[in-house]
């Protein structure tokens, strides 16, 4: 069993890798929003991997609590998404950057 | 004495002034003039009495027993725990305390009875002025500053009151102040005091940081009583200011001297007091005759005892003061503004009082000031009643045949000459020939000043009655003195009453050994002062009166023969020996020298700075400044883009970075 806890970690690194490229490289906000899924769930399983290691419950309660601030992060991420799609404008995150000028 | 009547006495004295002025100054010349003309010399009369209240009491008591300290409250108490708990002598203790006693008294007495007589003058001279009640604020102000600098127990508050002083003439001086010149004579009066002050505090600092206790210990201490009691040289070596020599006595001297010397204009801090006749006639007469300028005499006789340690120190206050009374006196004999001449005879009668302090001779110094604030105030306040009714004319050219229309300024004016002259039975006779006389008992050396001293006589009654005989006698040579009229009851009043003082004042003390002495002044202040180190014997006392009479009668004759008779041409020395009159006249140049030696090369300093300096080192470094950090910010900005993922991406660059570097340490 604890010969596999490399693979688990990998997996995990490389699935927080993809999901940071896909957050800078991409201009689609619902693309970045799914990278953003992507790196939580990779940190998840880095955690329960973890905790299954030390054969605590902290790791998992974490994981738990991060599914949890994923699902109200997506409900206010993709109410903003359905706005700006609705104010009639490309979904681009560089050309929305009037907030910051 | 009673501790309790002493301290409300005191409050009082203090108080009273203090509050004149507060209340004048906050309504900001609101108040009604009659208010003011009550309440400005009211405060200092009831002061006045005060005082006197305070001297009967003094008188009941033995002389033992006339000094008392009067402790109102604690302020920068640092009283230090020694061995045995905390010792009041010991550790920095700057109380506000007020010693009574003799001299004190003395000085309270002059300041408040004087300076209310002046104030009641004033109430007519000034009447129509813009500034009536300015002035009585400014002039309270004085009262309260020059009476907390003689009634002050310790060096803080002698300081305080002392600055105080040097403000209160400034605002004087400088009262009309849209008069240019009257506002450079107060900026140059404020100045030379200014100097004065450094000397006077370093001194202090001195004394402050070195004084040794009996045991050896340091005081640090600044109460004056403390000072005095342990400066002298006692059973133990290390006691005193004996330590560290003579040089560190003679150094206190020197520095306290430099503030004695610019307070009662003194060479070479003289040149302010001339000038400062820019400043209404009734300032004169309180600030450069009666009080301010005595300052001086009196800070030299209260620290006596340091003075008595050092022989050097005092020989160069007396030889400055005698130096000072013969180029004054000099000065005197050319001058035509009637101002300038009383008051270069004021610089030269303080450099007597400084002689005679300087030479041990305080009683004798105490004396000839307490004579002098009588007759020089007399003199100043008839002087004033001759400008004012010519009409602000103070030049004797102008002037004459005053006497027949202004009778009673002419007669007290005659009066304050005979008493500054010292011509028998005015009071100026018997507080000169005392001063004289002990010029001449006391030291091996004090026969020369003695000389110069007792020729100043010729002098000071040459110049005084060239004054009479110019302005009041022969025929009126301006409409002005045609015209001139007698001066109203309140201004003639007050000159009356000094007329009469400087009359009497005289036979307080009569000193002459052997004849009749009375010693009522010196026996009153000699429980502060001490007697005088030894007494002229009765052959050289008569030989000093004698020498002292006729010379003064010889500056007399000489007035006669010039002005009245015309049997000595009036520009013999002007013709023969021009080189003299020319000295006198433009007042041995002192200004000028001040003017090639210190004003231009600091205007030259500061012209330099302004032209060079500040252009480019200062306001270089401050645009350079500037200049620096708006590149920098401009560099920077641009980091600054606003998209996200650029700031993401230098996120996760730096944690990659970190990431790495952490495990490289951890492997």
């Amino acid at each position: 069993m604890t010969g596999l806890f490399p693979g688990f970690l990998i997996l995990s690194a490389g699935l927080f890798s993809v999901g940071a490229v896909g957050v800078l490289v991409r201009r689609n906000p619902l693309v970045v929003f799914m990278s953003i899924e992507l790196m939580l769930n990779a940190a998840n399983l880095a955690l329960i991997t973890f905790a299954r290691y030390t054969q605590t419950m902290a790791g998992q309660v974490f994981a738990l609590f991060v599914i949890a601030v994923a699902a109200s992060e997506v409900v206010v991420g993709l109410a903003l998404i359905t706005g700006v799609y609705r104010s009639g404008r490309r979904l681009d995150l560089d050309e929305l950057s009037e907030m910051s000028e | 004495m009673n501790p309790t009547l002493i301290l409300v006495l005191s409050a009082v004295i203090l108080g009273l002034p203090t509050a004149g002025f507060l209340v004048n100054a906050l309504t900001l010349g609101r108040l009604p003039r009659r208010l003011v003309a009550w309440m400005g010399p009211g405060v200092v009369l009831a002061a006045f009495a005060a005082t006197v209240v305070t001297l009967i009491s003094m008188l009941s008591r033995p002389a033992t027993d006339r000094g008392i300290t009067i402790v109102f409250w604690h302020w920068l108490n640092a009283s230090v725990a020694s061995g045995s708990g905390v010792s009041a002598q010991a550790g920095f203790n700057a109380n506000f305390s007020v010693r009574i006693d003799p001299l004190s008294v003395l000085m309270m007495l002059v300041i408040t009875g004087i300076g209310g007589l002046i104030h009641v003058y004033s109430v007519g001279y000034m009447a129509h002025d813009r500034g009536f009640n300015r002035f009585f604020a400014y002039m309270n102000l004085f009262i309260t500053s020059m009476l907390l600098l003689v009634m002050s127990n310790t060096l803080v508050f002698l300081i305080i009151g002392w600055a105080m002083v040097a403000f209160a003439s400034y605002a004087l001086i400088a009262f009309w102040y849209d008069r240019p010149s009257a506002v450079v004579a107060g900026r140059k009066a404020f100045v030379t005091q200014v100097i004065g002050d450094v000397g006077l505090v370093l001194g202090a600092f001195l004394i402050f940081l070195n004084l040794r206790g009996p045991a050896g210990n340091l005081l640090h201490t600044v109460n004056m009583q403390t000072i005095f009691a342990n400066v002298g040289p006692g059973a133990h070596f290390h006691n005193g200011l004996g330590a560290y020599g003579a040089g560190l006595v003679t150094a206190i001297g020197i520095l306290l001297f430099l503030g004695a010397a610019a307070k009662s204009a003194q060479w070479p801090l003289h040149t302010w007091l001339p000038d400062a006749m820019e400043g209404p006639t009734p300032v004169s007469a309180l600030i450069h005759a009666a009080t301010m300028v005595t300052a001086g005499v009196y800070l030299v006789a209260r620290f006596h005892p340091i003075y008595q340690q050092a022989p050097v120190a005092a020989a160069v206050v007396a030889c400055v003061g005698i130096g000072t009374a013969l180029m004054a006196g000099i000065i005197g004999c050319t001058q035509y503004d009637i101002k300038r001449v009383i008051a270069y005879s004021t610089m030269s009668q303080i450099g007597l009082m400084i002689f005679a302090v300087g030479i041990g001779a305080y009683s004798a110094g105490m004396f000839q000031f307490f004579t002098h604030a009588c007759f020089k105030a007399l003199l100043f306040l008839a002087a004033g009643n001759v400008i004012h009714s010519l009409h602000d004319d103070q030049d004797v050219r102008l002037m004459g045949g005053l006497s027949r229309r202004m009778k009673w300024t002419y007669w007290s004016f005659a009066i304050g000459a005979l008493a500054l002259s010292g011509i028998p039975i005015f009071a100026g006779f018997f507080s000169k020939e005392e001063l004289l006389g002990n010029g001449l008992a006391l030291g091996p050396a004090v026969p020369w000043l003695w000389v110069i001293g007792v020729s100043v006589n010729v002098l000071t009654s040459f110049y005084i009655f060239r004054v009479v005989w110019l302005a009041f006698r022969g025929e009126p040579r301006s409409e002005h003195a045609e015209r001139a009229h007698e001066a109203p009851p309140l201004m003639l009043i007050p000159v009356m009453i000094l007329a009469g003082l400087a009359t009497v004042v005289g036979f307080l003390n009569i000193d002459f050994a052997g004849f009749a002495p009375v010693t009522v002044f010196s026996a009153f202040l000699q429980p502060v002062l001490g007697s005088p180190h030894s007494q002229a014997s009765a052959a050289i006392a008569g030989l000093a009166l004698l020498a002292g009479v006729v010379l003064s009668l010889l500056g007399v004759g000489l007035v006669w023969a010039v002005y009245e008779r015309g049997l000595i041409a009036r520009d013999l020395i002007s013709k023969r020996a021009a080189w003299l009159y020319r000295l006198s006249f433009n007042k041995f140049y002192w200004d000028e020298i001040y003017d090639v030696a210190l004003v231009r090369p600091t205007v030259a300093l500061a012209t330099t700075v302004r032209g060079l300096i500040e252009p480019n080192l200062i306001d270089g470094a401050v645009t350079g400044i500037r200049e620096v950090v708006g590149t920098l910010a401009d560099d920077f900005r641009t980091f600054q883009t606003g998209y996200l993922k650029d700031y993401a991406l230098v996120f996760f660059f730096f944690a990659v970075v970190g990431l790495v570097v952490l495990g490289l340490r951890l492997s």
